[in-house]
């Protein structure tokens, strides 16, 4: 079917209506992305490894399931998602309220998590095309509130298949990229990807895919995460409407039980 | 291949309890078929009707959604009855998905709220170390990859032969009552040792027997040395071809004995550091090697514990150690824990962890096993 031509005051409508903004929950976070995850757009997380991207993956699911009842897909290529890291970090949340209440809100809450396992890029393919058709089904019915689909992390599926001779690998890294972004343009789905990093030049690290992936997501943001601290630092590497290089420090908890806050604050 | 598995005897069967395993969550509806736009094949309508829907472009059951029944019957030259039927079968298929009473909006996937009890439900594997299974939360998690790096001589293979005895623990002992697979790439392991270690666990679990069940009948003692040694499958791998095989085979092997709850990976990276020249190839190899691995792990529900060695890595100006295999294997853990040194005093750090707060423990290397640090040797944790 042909997609009807769309003027600029009807995309404008359709930014206004649909195109809103999901928070991560994490207050700094989202006045530093000025509203947090777009949805419609596709953002990708880079950090090396254990710089924070599944506690900011586990983090934004639990908001967007709590706050805006909406449905959450969390696609896992590494065994993470921790529904107990969930439960913590919706139980610190939550108001103080009797506990049978909110046993039954934790509970609803967290039926709004799916959560699937992918371990090829095939697998991925398979579940992106179901989710699709799935979507088409539902969007007669109109219950159009937030919705996000994590992949943590997409570069594990895709480094496997990228490189060498063939080109076999790249036309299925960019397949997939414009599939997640169909996806969420359509049906008006948050995602968010997690990359890695490899060392570039000079030992400095960049993020891994390559320059082919580069240019599919909307936004980038590198996490970095001092070693031996608790300090973790977010910097934009490429956004639609911010300039890239802004940066942000915050203090990554991973529990924070004892200080009854949310897992992430800002530094001075 | 030069790799052999020592499986001595056959083993007597051990019905196998696949914990709170949730085959009805996978929600019935629409197959996982990737492909939607074929979907009309699975109407149950007859084959007749089948061929005229596609011969007239009707190939999914979306693009039926928006037509009438007179139109449809037109375009089929069918009866208006015939085609309101082939519309209610259609809307029936694609409705039903969302009149179920929990709804998936993708078939096997599995809500956090049910992941979480399956989770509580699951038993760890102790290391017999009490302070170590406390920063690890209980010990090393099944359904999980764990890395274990460490220089030389920490005791990473004392660690893995302490887990592949471990995991044998009964459950009347709070352990899993499974087995395990070794697969050594260095020649490391032991046999001795190992045998020294079953001893050790054997003792405590019959001193821990007489302390805790005075009163109750005593629970039988029926392990023995022989019998621990009998459930670990140990394969001897000498080159990274063998170990891209043997993982590969592992699926099949593992179906075949369905208790093996912890497969220790005794290094991981030895092989990757002595024969590779591409670098990018090692990469791609090693990437697809570790999900395999974390397939296995989430589909048998056991623990994969690779033991990785130590490497000297130049980042913001100094050297520093990290482990090896560079930056992209890194991410192909779901755990990360390092042994170090503090003084004369073995450490383990938490590096990486979904769930687990970062921390340390000490412990140390006893001629009993894994045990916690200095004065309380006797103590083994069994809960």
């Amino acid at each position: 079917m042909h997609q009807p031509w769309l003027n600029g005051m009807e995309l404008l409508e359709d930014a206004l209506r649909n195109k809103n903004f999901l928070t991560s929950g994490l207050e700094e976070m989202d006045m530093f992305l000025h509203g947090g995850f777009r949805v419609g757009q596709l953002t990708e997380l880079v950090g090396p490894s254990s710089s924070g991207k599944t506690q900011v993956c586990l983090q934004v699911a639990s908001n967007v399931a709590r706050k805006y009842n909406g449905t959450v897909v969390y696609l896992d290529t590494g065994n993470s998602f921790s529904p107990q890291r969930i439960a913590q970090i919706l139980g610190q949340s939550s108001d103080p309220a009797n506990s049978q209440v909110k046993y039954q809100n934790l509970q609803n809450i967290m039926r709004n998590i799916l959560c699937h396992s992918v371990f090829d890029i095939f697998g991925l393919f398979d579940v992106l095309h179901q989710l699709q058709f799935q979507l088409k089904l539902q969007n007669g019915k109109g219950d159009c509130h937030g919705r996000l689909l994590i992949v943590d992390s997409v570069s594990s599926l895709i480094t496997p298949v990228l490189g060498g001779s063939g080109s076999l690998g790249r036309a299925l890294m960019v397949a997939v990229g414009f599939l997640l972004k169909k996806l969420a343009h359509e049906h008006n789905l948050a995602v968010l990807v997690t990359n890695h990093t490899v060392a570039g030049e000079g030992g400095i690290c960049k993020p891994a895919l390559g320059e082919s992936w580069k240019s599919i997501p909307h936004v980038r943001l590198l996490l970095y995460h001092e070693r031996g601290s608790n300090i973790c630092k977010i910097s934009i590497l490429k956004h639609p409407s911010m300039a890239s290089g802004k940066a942000a420090r915050f203090v990554m908890l991973p529990d924070s039980e004892h200080k009854g806050e949310p897992g992430m604050k800002r530094t001075v | 291949m030069k790799g052999f598995e020592v499986d001595l005897t056959r083993l007597r069967g051990g019905i196998f309890h696949f914990r709170r395993q949730k085959e009805d969550l996978r929600l019935g509806g629409i197959e996982s078929e990737g492909d939607e736009k074929m979907d009309v094949w699975r109407l149950p309508i007859s084959a007749s009707l089948r061929g005229k829907l596609i011969s007239a472009g009707y190939t999914s059951v979306t693009s039926l959604s928006s037509v009438s029944s007179a139109n449809l019957a037109q375009d089929l030259n069918i009866s208006n009855s015939e085609a309101l039927n082939v519309l209610k079968v259609a809307s029936h298929s694609g409705g039903s998905e969302c009149l179920n009473e929990n709804p998936s909006i993708i078939n096997g996937a599995q809500n956090a709220w049910d992941l979480l009890h399956e989770e509580e439900s699951l038993t760890h594997i102790t290391t017999s170390c009490a302070d170590l299974d406390g920063i690890l939360g209980g010990g090393i998690h099944c359904k999980e990859v764990t890395e274990i790096g460490g220089v030389p001589g920490i005791g990473k293979t004392q660690l893995g032969i302490q887990l592949a005895v471990n995991v044998q623990i009964p459950h009347e002992f709070g352990g899993l009552g499974g087995k395990a697979i070794y697969i050594d790439t260095e020649g490391s392991f032991m046999v001795e040792r190992a045998l020294q270690i079953a001893d050790a666990c054997i003792e405590d679990m019959s001193e821990y027997n007489r302390f805790l069940r005075k009163d109750c009948q005593p629970c039988q003692m029926k392990m023995e040395p022989k019998d621990i040694l009998e459930k670990i499958f140990y394969f001897r791998i000498c080159s990274y071809t063998e170990q891209i095989a043997l993982i590969n085979y592992l699926d099949k092997f593992i179906a075949e004995h369905k208790d093996v709850k912890v497969v220790v990976v005794d290094s991981v990276t030895f092989h990757f550091r002595q024969d590779f020249e591409d670098m990018a190839l090692r990469t791609r190899v090693l990437s697809e090697m570790a999900l395999k691995l974390m397939k296995l792990a989430k589909k048998f529900s056991l623990a994969v514990v690779l033991l990785n060695q130590v490497t000297m890595k130049h980042a913001e100006g100094s050297f520093q150690l990290t482990l090896a295999l560079g930056d992209s294997w890194s991410h192909s853990c779901t755990n990360r824990v390092i042994l170090y040194w503090k003084g004369d005093e073995r450490h383990a750090y938490i590096d990486k962890s979904p769930s687990l707060r970062s921390a340390s423990a000490p412990y140390s290397v006893t001629t009993r096993g894994i045990r916690n640090s200095a004065s309380s040797h006797k103590r083994i944790k069994m809960m």
